[in-house]
């Protein structure tokens, strides 16, 4: 009987152990995985516009809009009503989605180097990638934080993150005129082409 | 809650229990569920066979009565009203650095919480309301995570964004078109060999300013690959280094990042005309890169205009191609792209000086 309990413990501990040096591993997977659908659509795809139509689905899934614009927008988020919430949510991954897509040329395929995943805080990882590109390296980071399943949540190309430098930007509307600034002013961008 | 409400109970219940249960007076207490109670006392001792513990009044009836009535009226409003930060939340965080994680949003409410009880010592009862907070709070802990991105101070952003709006007429109008050709002109591979080529010969930059930072290390790789890329390369045309991951990898160095490496900060940010964005500090970084460039040397060796002219152009077509891809990226789906680029200009440079 005690010989079994022993046994039964220590599977568990070693249940355990596996999950945790897992997860860190599951995030590279995944991230693997998402870059990887991501450069195959920019592959195919004829022109700019119509990938970054073709990949919004799947950037919709593997990226953490909420956690990228609330921290883009910082504090006052707070004053944000709900409405007024998921209407930011809603134009900011679209920039975003831009944005990301913009860096792929059609046609172009980047050879990604990725880096073993360091663990930031529980639930919380960094992957490093060199991404050579057209003939030019990039330092390319992606944040990823576990919120039932991994999801990207910032990406830092050479030292420049995006949400910081989306906050930077919000910060000034935001003092000017609050929420209805911020919203005004993606509006503006959003429908920018 | 259970908890948290016998806590509060406990500092109505003895004024109760003065009058109703508790037949003679002591200042011998025991607690209960309910809250605190005169000892049955016998003959000055307890009871026997109990193992109730007995306290003085005045040591246990002290703390609850202090924390009750300040918590009583403001134990709803916390959780109903949205907790509104100060006028201007965020105008503080671009000019001061906050440590990571910075708790912007933590101070107003722990204030709120208890205003004038800073001790841990009243922490027994607020724990057990955070606790129940805790949602609201990890939804909203990590709004100010990039309080803390590098920032630059922009004394000058009046004229600063006048140079920035004179740039951007200049890139559209005159770069942009020129840019264009220059791609239409030469096929990608040749804009790589002249890219690789105009690289190479920097190679003086790079090395001196390894060295400027004790970078020995750095500074022999970088000599090795500008040896292989010359030779195996022709003449660098051919960045043959690319396959060696040791010398893939060489961080860049220039004369600002050097400066910065020595402690000196960036100064105030300007936008100069044509070139860009600055900060001071590497603007004179920028004459050190141009001294140590073997391209502008030509210049003042005694060389023909034309010939110089001939040498430069394609260095100068290629600058102008890639500082266009760089502005392009950092403008495009901007909300300011004015402040896009500051703060992707700042954040570029603190990167490279860390490395």
């Amino acid at each position: 009987m005690k010989t079994y309990a022993v046994l039964l413990a220590l599977s568990i501990l070693t249940t355990i152990q596996w999950t945790f040096s897992a997860s860190t591993g599951d995030a590279e997977v995944f991230l693997k995985k998402s870059v990887g659908e991501v450069v195959g659509i920019a592959k195919s795809s004829p022109n700019s516009s119509a990938l970054a139509e073709s990949v919004r689905p799947l950037l919709l899934r593997v990226i953490n809009f909420d956690a990228m614009t609330r921290r883009a927008v910082g504090p006052g988020w707070r004053e944000f009503s709900d409405a007024q919430q998921k209407e930011a949510i809603q134009l900011f991954s679209t920039l975003i989605i831009r944005t990301y897509s913009g860096k792929f040329t059609p046609g172009e395929m980047p050879e990604i180097d990725y880096k073993a995943a360091t663990s930031l805080a529980p639930g919380r990882v960094e992957v490093s990638t060199t991404t050579l590109y057209k003939g030019s390296q990039y330092n390319v980071v992606y944040r990823l934080e576990e919120t039932g399943g991994w999801r990207i949540t910032d990406v830092v190309i050479e030292g420049v993150s995006m949400v910081a430098n989306y906050r930077s930007q919000f910060d000034a509307e935001f003092r000017q005129g609050g929420p209805g600034s911020v919203l005004e002013a993606l509006k503006k961008s959003a429908s920018n082409p | 809650m259970k908890k948290s409400l016998a806590i509060l109970a406990a500092a109505a219940i003895p004024v109760f229990s003065l009058g109703a249960q508790s037949p003679e007076e002591t200042d011998i207490v025991v607690i209960t569920k309910d809250g605190t109670q005169s000892a049955p006392l016998q003959g000055g001792k307890g009871r026997k066979n109990s193992n109730q513990t007995l306290f003085l009044r005045s040591a246990v009836e002290e703390r609850p009565s202090k924390t009750a009535p300040l918590k009583t009226p403001e134990k709803k409003p916390v959780r109903a009203v949205k907790p509104k930060p100060s006028p201007s939340p965020v105008s503080r965080a671009p000019e001061i650095p906050v440590p990571a994680k910075a708790s912007v949003n933590d101070k107003p409410r722990k204030s709120l919480a208890k205003p004038d009880k800073p001790q841990p010592k009243a922490d027994a009862n607020p724990d057990i309301r955070i606790r129940k907070k805790a949602p609201v709070r990890i939804e909203n802990d990590d709004l100010d995570e990039y309080s803390n991105v590098a920032t630059i101070a922009d004394p000058a952003e009046k004229l600063n964004r006048g140079t920035f709006w004179l740039n951007h007429q200049i890139y559209n109008y005159v770069l942009r078109p020129f840019s264009k050709a220059y791609e239409f002109v030469l096929p990608a591979p040749a804009r790589t060999a002249i890219h690789n080529v105009f690289d190479n010969v920097e190679y003086p930059v790079r090395v001196v300013n390894h060295t400027l930072q004790l970078e020995f290390k750095r500074a022999d790789l970088e000599t090795r690959k500008f040896l292989l890329n010359s030779v195996a390369g022709v003449g660098g045309i051919l960045r043959v280094s690319d396959r060696i991951p040791e010398l893939a990898s060489i961080p860049p160095a220039d004369t600002g990042q050097t400066f910065a490496k020595w402690g000196i900060d960036h100064g105030a940010y300007v936008v100069l005309p044509v070139l860009g964005p600055r900060s001071l500090r590497d603007t004179v970084g920028m004459a050190g890169d141009y001294a140590l460039n073997p391209v502008s040397w030509l210049t003042y060796g005694g060389i023909g205009g034309a010939t110089a002219l001939a040498v430069t152009g394609p260095g100068a077509a290629r600058n102008v191609h890639s500082r266009m891809k760089v502005y392009d990226a950092a403008t495009e789906n901007a909300i300011d792209p004015y402040l896009a680029v500051r703060s992707g200009y700042i954040q570029y440079r603190a990167e490279a000086a860390s490395k």
